[in-house]
């Protein structure tokens, strides 16, 4: 199929493009296989506009007489119109761009087809290897291994193709522990906690169904982490109630009297379902214009995304607690160990580990906890908060994510290397790249689809210091502590960069942090200026005192 | 009245002081007339001690006595918000603690506050009193147009009790009219002059209520002034803070509005804000909310919402905008008043000012506005910040407008991070100092009691 089929007008002038913040302006409208450009003859050419179709959640036609305005509703937000004379063009540029944007096939997706612009000094798709991560864990402790189990992806589909299992525990005991787990997600390593030797391990429920199915394996494995009489906790990110439910349909939770050294605690999170409607409801209100104090406020409580995030932090700080305050080893679970499970264990290592709060550490953190993890990115990305059409398996879980790891950033603001804006550009590649990294669900999707060999990793890009430096934080100051967010609900904020980032200019806030990042740099200047002018000065003072003894 | 016959205990050893953030702390309680001090010796005696609280005693709001045992825990709920706790051993000693501060706080007495016993050292009595006189706000205007002048016909405060020494008036009307313009106006509040806008020679204007009456009264001496001040203008606009319902509803008691055939060159616009008790209860209803750590996002939601604070923010800044628009964008002037011209009218003229006028926004320039369009003109800091939110006393005319337009403020300071060259932490000190201060500034109701 050529792409050059789906396009019916490739190109119409004296099309009018209004953009937040921008002075409408007049150009050249083209449409190519993967994007939507506008360039006009303000300076030789300026392109206005350069968007990815598959950036594009929904998009609406009104007709006024003989003009057509289409309307692009995107899935970072923005809302774009576009002027177009002619009923004829109008009708077809629209019906091109709704083609161009529901293409089914991620082989036809611009990642295959984009040839970067710049040099290539590091191949992002080699810079998070697990073998990596585990050699860093076997300098620590020699308690775990590397299992190659999974190497076809034949024990567990959504599961990378090397993880990390208790020593113990041999491949032939995994095989059964992942017959008992959903989805074979058996239980595995997700983090170690140098300070005190305790792990948190993540999975899906146990199939324990009505019948109280037990698997000795299972058991043994979690039993792995304990040290000698001490408990452990399990944190089931479902209520009692929906967790026994589970059964009647072959799920389940584990059972006290098989996992007598084990605690369970049922920290509730919304399951992904919910999560869509939410950040439809939250969008919507961010977008009314009544300006009306009341209605603002009840409509941002209705939508529940404030909620959401408080739920999850308050789980990610009681795993963070038992491992480090109980001095206990955790495992989180909730259904399928896809969403829920994943918002907690990787914001429980926020929490914990220093290392996850630099730029490397925490795109080793998404790379690790998310992207080979298994969430479903491909599912839960295809559509955003404004689209039409039905949607099934879509939901902002990674960006709930993003935003409890804002909130953190909020309060602890020196603690990070990275600042809002990296945040907010992770959340746009999620939905929209030219990158290959959040194309497919799984490591399995990922190596079928050959990315690794035929798109480009976003960490290839990101990583280039000019790049970088704009998502460097200027407060960063290295520590080592454990942090831990307040989740008062006063203390929990509307991510405005999102959310209100195309209803109000950030000019002046953007002014002050320009100015921020300028002090602080001139301050570095003048310290590293004293200290020079120190050690000249203690110079003389030596070559005084030699010319004072001769 | 002696203030050691209302300290019944002065010094009260091993008291233990939490809350407010910080790790309790053990050491001797003081009673002062005026203050609570409480030092502890972290290096154990002989190490030199710490002072954990410096409180001034006028800063309490509420106190909350609970006996357990042989000691006692006495809750300090303060003015600037800050809840503290003093656990007391001995129940007599607590009892008595307790009953001292209850005492010590509700002295009423002007001349028995702080400020007229506050000495410190390296600072001249006289300073800051004169730094910003009216005149040298005046010599701005003078620069600019001849249609002003300063008028001292109030000097003795005969002509309005809560207006200061001296007003800027226009140069047309002479101090006898302006007798007569003031028996027209709710306490003597006649127009005068708030703000001359240099770009387009337009002027704001605030005063009192008009007295017409149930009986549409006139008063010629007040369509002159109100015709003097528009000059070259086209036309002004009257923004009245109180709804249309209720400015109608006032002639019945004697007040009213501006009727258009006396005033055919003034457009009248309502924009009602909330004042007097509901603006109280909004206060602490709001703090009540923000206290609760355990509430649920939809409950803290919810309270939020129904406390009504946000939607007074709203509303005041966006009267501002629409006053230093018409000033602005219209190029008319305009008046500015509610019922008394003591509350919203300030909030109104002064947040404008800071829109329009970027002197306003240094350091000084904030300073010399909080002079003149608080203080001086009359706001009863005294009566309006008597009490905070957490009092359990029966409220008489206590209401958050200053604390309004500080919050006004700080919402501007968010929004134009660069444009103000002060910080939240000045807005914060004003906010306290109005409640409770060692300095005179903010006692009183107006110059004449000053």
């Amino acid at each position: 199929m050529e792409f050059a089929e789906l396009i019916k007008t490739p190109r119409v002038d004296n099309v009018v493009l209004h953009r937040p913040f921008y002075p409408a302006v007049e150009g050249t409208l083209c449409l190519t296989g993967h994007h939507l450009i506008l360039s006009s003859r303000r300076q030789d050419d300026a392109e206005e506009l350069w968007l990815l179709h598959s950036n594009i959640d929904s998009i609406e036609k009104r007709f006024v007489g003989s003009l057509g305005t289409i309307i692009i509703k995107c899935k970072d937000l923005r809302i774009i119109q576009l002027d177009i004379p002619g009923m004829e063009e109008c009708l077809n540029i629209a019906s091109s761009i709704e083609a161009l944007s529901t293409l089914d096939s991620v082989t036809l997706m611009y990642p295959f087809f984009y040839r970067p612009m710049f040099e290539v000094v590091e191949d992002g798709w080699r810079s998070f290897l697990p073998e990596q991560e585990f050699e860093l864990l076997s300098s620590l402790t020699d308690e775990w291994r590397l299992s190659c189990i999974n190497k076809e992806f034949s024990v567990c589909p959504s599961y990378p193709a090397v993880v990390i299992v208790p020593k113990s525990i041999d491949d032939e005991a995994l095989r059964k522990v992942a017959v008992f787990r959903h989805g074979s997600r058996f239980p595995v390593l997700s983090y170690y906690h140098k300070k005190n030797g305790m792990v948190m391990m993540r999975s899906s429920q146990p199939l324990t169904g009505t019948n109280g199915r037990r698997c000795k394996e299972d058991e043994k494995l979690i039993n792995a982490t304990l040290r000698a009489g001490k408990r452990g906790y399990i944190i089931d990110t479902r209520s009692l109630n929906v967790a026994q439910q589970a059964r009647a349909k072959g799920g389940g939770f584990e059972q006290e009297a098989h996992y007598p050294q084990w605690r369970r605690i049922h920290k509730s999170i919304e399951r992904f379902n919910i999560l869509q409607e939410s950040l439809i409801k939250l969008v919507e209100a961010c977008n009314d214009q009544s300006h009306n104090m009341d209605r603002w406020l009840s409509k941002l409580e209705a939508s529940n995304w404030l909620t959401h995030i408080k739920e999850i932090l308050t789980a990610a700080c009681l795993a963070a607690q038992c491992i480090d305050r109980e001095g206990a080893s955790v495992l989180v679970h909730g259904t399928e160990g896809t969403d829920s499970t994943l918002q907690v264990t990787s914001l429980a290592q926020i929490i914990l580990d220093p290392r996850c709060r630099t730029i490397r550490g925490f795109e080793s953190l998404v790379v690790r906890e998310w992207l080979q993890a298994g969430h479903p990115f491909q599912q839960r990305c295809a559509q955003s908060a404004y689209s039409n059409s039905k949607q099934k398996w879509e939901a902002p879980v990674f960006l709930l994510f993003l935003d409890c790891v804002w909130q953190i950033l909020r309060q602890f603001p020196c603690s990070f290397e990275f600042n809002e804006h990296f945040l907010i550009m992770l959340f746009e590649h999620a939905y929209a790249s030219q990158f290959g990294t959040f194309l497919g669900n799984n490591e399995n999707e990922r190596s079928k689809l050959k990315l690794q060999q035929k798109t480009m990793s976003l960490w290839s890009w990101v990583n280039r210091p000019q790049e970088l430096n704009k998502y460097k934080n200027p407060l960063f100051e290295a520590n080592s502590l454990v942090i831990w967010p307040s989740v008062a609900p006063q203390s929990l904020q509307l991510w405005e960069g999102v959310f209100l980032r195309w209803n109000r200019s950030s000019k002046f806030l953007d002014e002050a942090y320009e100015e921020m990042v300028t002090l602080i740099e001139y301050n570095k200047q003048l310290k590293a200026k004293v200290n020079a002018l120190r050690r000249q000065l203690a110079e003389l003072e030596t070559d005084d005192r030699m010319q004072e003894n001769a | 009245m002696e203030f050691a016959e209302l300290i019944k205990t002065s010094r009260v050893e091993s008291v233990v002081l939490a809350g407010a953030g910080l790790p309790p702390a053990r050491g001797t309680l003081c009673i002062t007339s005026h203050h609570l001090l409480l030092s502890s010796r972290p290096g154990g005696a002989g190490a030199a001690a710490t002072v954990e609280l410096w409180l001034l005693i006028r800063n309490v709001d509420a106190v909350e006595k609970r006996l357990c045992g042989s000691s006692g825990t006495i809750t300090l709920r303060c003015k600037d918000l800050r809840v503290l706790q003093l656990e007391i051993p001995g129940m007599e000693e607590c009892l008595n603690v307790a009953s001292s501060i209850e005492a010590l706080s509700s002295v009423d007495s002007l001349m028995m506050m702080y400020p007229f016993f506050y000495r410190p050292q390296g600072l001249r009595l006289e300073d800051g009193w004169h730094l910003f006189p009216l005149e040298r706000f005046f010599q701005c205007i003078a620069a600019q147009t001849n249609q002003w002048r300063l008028s001292a016909v109030n000097k003795d405060f005969s002509t309005c009790p809560t207006y200061p020494p001296a007003l800027i008036v226009p140069a047309a009307v002479d101090d006898g009219a302006l007798r007569k313009a003031a028996r027209f106006r709710h306490g003597g509040r006649f127009p005068v002059l708030s703000y001359y806008h240099r770009k387009n020679g337009t002027v704001m204007l605030r005063s009192g209520q008009p007295l017409t009456g149930p009986n549409r009264k006139r008063c010629p001496e007040d369509e002159l002034l109100l015709a003097a001040a528009l000059a070259q203008a086209a036309r002004g606009f009257v923004v009245d803070t109180r709804s249309l319902q209720a400015a109608k509803q006032a002639r019945m008691g004697g007040g009213g509005t501006e009727p258009k055939s006396a005033y055919p060159r003034w457009k009248r616009l309502h924009r009602p804000l909330e004042r007097g008790r509901p603006l109280q209860e909004s206060f602490v209803r709001l703090v009540d909310a923000c206290n609760d750590a355990s509430l649920s996002m939809d409950r803290w939601l919810s309270r939020l919402e129904s406390s009504r604070w946000l939607s007074h923010v709203k509303a005041a800044l966006s009267t501002a905008c629409l006053a230093a628009q018409c000033l602005e964008r219209e190029e008319a002037c305009v008046l500015v008043h509610g019922a008394e011209g003591t509350d919203t009218t300030l909030l109104v003229t002064a947040l404008a000012q800071l829109i329009l006028d970027p002197s306003c926004r240094t350091l000084a320039g904030f300073q010399g506005l909080l002079e003149r369009e608080w203080i001086q003109a009359g706001h009863p800091f005294h009566v309006r910040c008597a009490r905070s939110a957490y009092s359990h006393a029966r409220l008489k005319q206590e209401a958050p407008l200053f604390l309004l337009f500080l919050d006004c403020v700080w919402q501007l300071g968010r929004q134009f991070p660069r444009s103000l060259e002060f910080g939240e932490r000045l807005l914060l000190a004003l906010f306290d100092s109005a409640y409770a201060s060692s300095y005179g500034t903010f006692l009183g109701n107006n110059e004449k009691e000053r």
